[in-house]
């Protein structure tokens, strides 16, 4: 009797310690939401290498009792490399790495088109104010336009810790469905004559460009706003490694192994902030549909301005490539080119695209430190 | 949060995208003075024209009635005429010029990246 007895205080006692007793309807939408992005990542392959661990991330977060924030341990420490803005710059230096600024330095002139795609970040801010989000917020929000995820989350953690989990959910998704979204955008705002426009081949660019450059631009970037220096200058610092022709181990590591580990702490970590209390809320699909205005606004900004630039240029232009200014690179390039292609068989955009694409990148860091700079 | 400098969604708007197209076209600026300032630039040699006779690309064989120059190699008079049937165009080749550019390296680079 009494080894019964035991043995029924002993089961009570483990069901109470389990993650069962406290398992909330929401913790269980939390994990049908991790399924589902698990299901887009792995077999729609939507941004997998991202997705899947925001997804599994998610899926963690939401069992209770775990204590993973609370006691010292590995998702403590991942937390603290996402809220003390550890991993977004080291990302930046694996992109950094893997960047070819050459197709921007051949015509800098596009760096022009990876500003104009930047209005997509501050339309979305206005929607987000209109709908009752707080400047701050509003600012972390409209940054998902930038379509540069680790920009997006050093801003949101910066300006709406809270919101973390829907903007960066929001940032990749809408970023792997770019050869969606932008299409029909680009067609429509372009005659089929602009969509023909062959451009020039680019000019050959010296390796004393390429590595004066990103010093160059990490001194004047970071003077002006120095809260995004650690972005800029690790994107620059990687950059260096690639091109100074010096440093090629320090370059495989940052763009490969670095890069690799970052992005699983960087994605397993934004995962996890989506828990229950946090992401179920209406905000959440507000941030989503604001999301896709901010990605369809950035990406009309571009063509529009390159539709300008073509005029201005005597139709060497194509506008079509105005649509890369929003980063998400190289995607948004290959979706240049591949209207481009559509249009003229034969008429390749794709490195003239690479130039507003990466200049997008910049672009929407300089947005986010000047939002630091006016709004913190 | 320490205080915002304006809560106005339009003066931020304004601001911010005025900021960020000062800034890149800075940028702009120093990448052309960088390029300025190159002691590693290749000078620009003036581009001597190779003209090649005319000859209508509907023909069906154009090697044959291209003069060959003296420098120019049989194999690049056949490439070239090559070329120009393949086009399909009825029309006249005016000239041709060497270009010291990597066309066929980025053309190949370019069709690898877009096929994702």
């Amino acid at each position: 009797m009494e080894l019964l007895q035991a043995f029924a205080v002993s089961l009570q006692a483990v069901w109470l310690d389990s993650g069962f007793s406290a398992f909330t309807m929401g913790n269980g939408i939390m994990i049908l939401v991790g399924l589902v992005l698990l299901y887009m990542a792995i077999v729609k392959e939507f941004e997998p290498l991202l997705l899947g661990p925001i997804a599994f991330g998610c899926i963690l977060a939401n069992f209770p009792r775990t204590g993973f924030l609370e006691e010292p341990g590995l998702m403590q420490a991942i937390h603290y490399g996402i809220a003390n803005e550890i991993f977004p710059p080291l990302i930046f230096l694996g992109i950094g790495a893997m960047t070819d600024f050459g197709p921007l330095l051949a015509r800098p002139v596009t760096l022009l088109l990876g500003a104009a795609a930047q209005i997509g970040v501050f339309v979305a801010l206005v929607g987000a104010m209109l709908l009752g989000f707080n400047v701050q917020e509003a600012g972390a929000i409209g940054i998902i336009g930038g379509a540069d995820g680790p920009t997006a989350i050093y801003l949101s953690i910066q300006m709406a810790p809270h919101l973390l989990g829907a903007i960066a959910v929001a940032a990749y998704s809408y970023m792997s469905l770019v050869p969606l979204i932008q299409p029909p955008i680009m067609k429509l705002l372009t005659s089929q004559k602009e969509r023909e426009v062959a451009m020039e081949q680019l000019r050959p660019v010296t390796k004393f460009e390429r590595v004066c450059f990103p010093i160059v631009a990490a001194i004047i970037i970071s003077l002006l706003l120095p809260p995004i220096a650690a972005l800029l200058g690790c994107l620059m610092l990687g950059n260096l490694f690639r091109e100074s022709g010096v440093m090629d181990r320090l370059s495989d590591t940052a763009q490969n192994s670095l890069c690799n580990i970052v992005t699983i702490f960087l994605a397993t970590g934004t995962g996890m902030t989506m828990n229950a209390d946090d992401f179920l809320q209406p905000a959440t699909l507000l941030i989503i549909g604001l999301g896709l205005v901010a990605f369809m606004s950035g990406t009309a900004g571009g063509v529009l301005f390159g539709k300008l630039m073509c005029r201005l240029s005597g139709w060497k232009i194509n506008p079509l490539i105005g649509s890369a200014g929003v980063s998400a690179v190289p995607m948004a390039a290959r979706v240049s080119q591949m209207v481009g292609m559509k249009a003229k068989p034969g008429n390749y955009l794709l490195m003239h695209a690479m130039g507003p694409n990466v200049a997008g990148v910049i672009g929407t860091a300089v947005a986010a430190g000047t939002m630091l700079a006016m709004l913190k | 949060m320490s205080h915002p400098v304006t809560t106005n969604p339009l003066i931020i708007m304004l601001i911010n995208m005025t900021v960020v197209f000062l800034v890149l076209t800075a940028l702009g600026v120093v990448i052309n003075l960088i390029h300025y300032i190159d002691p590693t630039k290749p000078k620009a040699a003036p581009q001597e024209e190779v003209p090649v006779a005319p000859a209508p690309a509907a023909e069906p064989e154009p090697t044959v009635a291209v003069p060959v120059e003296e420098g120019i190699s049989p194999e690049v008079v056949a490439v070239i005429a090559a070329v120009v049937a393949s086009m399909g165009c009825a029309g006249t080749v005016k000239a041709i010029r060497p270009i010291e550019r990597n066309n066929w390296k980025n053309s190949g680079r370019s069709a690898i990246q877009s096929r994702g």
